[in-house]
């Protein structure tokens, strides 16, 4: 199914709506503090829209620009963000996830410090949640049979 | 323009657009075929998207909100008619059949 | 206004209960496909309508937003399924 690339309309409004959505996306994870989103609604957005591109360009475009390696990496990472933020607040001598004792480490007041802190956080979540949306649609899509295994 | 206009004009916006959605599920529900009941939708819930949103943008006056909702409504009239083609796409080639009025030659 | 914008959030919601029944009863999975989409287009101003009625409109921009943009997605992904056919 995702093998093909054969339509000209829906690749062309594609091409133009995906990098807006992806800005909805970032503006989603960046105001979670003030209106409904954060870090899980927008990675669920940024998912999808790397799932339209795979389904408008066909497979190996979207392995191109995104390959599957680096999409397994990225969950890593975000979960490291997230691990990391609580552990630099253990060594400066708070709890896990105590964001006000990092005000020391950053120079500003602590409730601004819990601010950034909750940000972090979300950033990590929102990476991830896109790149697990990501590796489960290209599992489930291919049945975990890629092309290049097929030709032998 | 003074507020009052902005209402009476934004009422009737948001009449026009409860119209065609009337409309487009009346067509949904009695047209004989599939490709017939995609016209209806497709067409139909688009323009009543649009005036309903344009309408409510009216209402709500020149700020953040309104712009926002102005944004919603360029990427409905984008958006709904490629996914009303894609559909319609899938339908032919999977092979439906067209409707024929009954005493028609072919 | 807040009573007329509750009157026709009224009527949008008595149409979504028509359009269910092509969901229910449409010959074909095609039909169902084209009635849920008109159903998620009613539901964003339903959603804009009851921002207006609880006096949040903010809120409720976004949140009507994702939905648009979901219906979207969800509609294309499953007419790129069913293009296949019998196979």
């Amino acid at each position: 199914m995702i093998f093909r690339k054969d339509d000209i309309i829906v690749n062309t409004i594609s091409r133009i709506l995906i990098p807006f959505i992806q800005l909805y996306a970032l503006y989603v994870i960046m105001h979670g503090h003030y209106s409904p989103g954060g870090g899980f609604q927008g990675g669920v957005i940024l998912g999808a829209s790397m799932v339209l591109l795979l389904l408008t360009r066909g497979y190996d475009e979207a392995r191109y620009k995104f390959p599957e390696q680096i999409a397994t990496l990225l969950s890593s990472v975000g979960v490291l963000i997230y691990a990391g933020i609580g552990l630099l607040c253990l060594f400066v001598l708070g709890n896990f996830l105590d964001y006000g004792k990092l005000a020391a480490l950053l120079h500003v007041a602590p409730a601004h410090a819990r601010s950034l802190g909750i940000l972090g956080v979300e950033i990590g979540v929102g990476f991830a949640v896109m790149s697990v949306m990501y590796s489960i649609f290209l599992d489930i899509s291919t049945g975990g049979i890629l092309p290049e295994d097929e030709e032998e | 323009m003074t507020t009052t206009v902005m209402y009476a004009l934004a009422i009737l916006f948001i009449l026009g657009g409860v119209f065609f959605f009337a409309t487009a599920t009346i067509g949904l529900l009695r047209f004989p075929d599939f490709f017939s009941r995609l016209h209806a939708t497709g067409k139909g819930d688009t323009l009543a998207v649009f005036l309903s949103l344009i309408g409510l943008a009216l209402y709500e006056g020149i700020s953040l909100t309104g712009l926002k909702i102005v944004f919603i409504a360029v990427f409905m009239f984008l958006a709904q008619p490629t996914a009303t083609h894609a559909i319609s796409r899938a339908g032919i080639k999977s092979g439906l059949q067209f409707w024929r009025k009954k005493g028609d030659a072919q | 206004m807040n009573g007329f914008l509750l009157t026709v959030g009224l009527i949008l919601c008595f149409l979504v209960f028509l359009v269910l029944y092509r969901v229910v009863f449409g010959p074909g999975v095609f039909n169902r496909i084209a009635a849920i989409s008109a159903v998620g287009t009613k539901t964003l101003i339903i959603l804009l309508i009851m921002g207006y009625l609880y006096n949040r409109v903010e809120m409720f921009v976004d949140i009507s937003m994702v939905y648009a943009l979901l219906n979207f997605i969800g509609c294309i992904a499953a007419a790129k399924y069913l293009e296949m056919g019998k196979e």
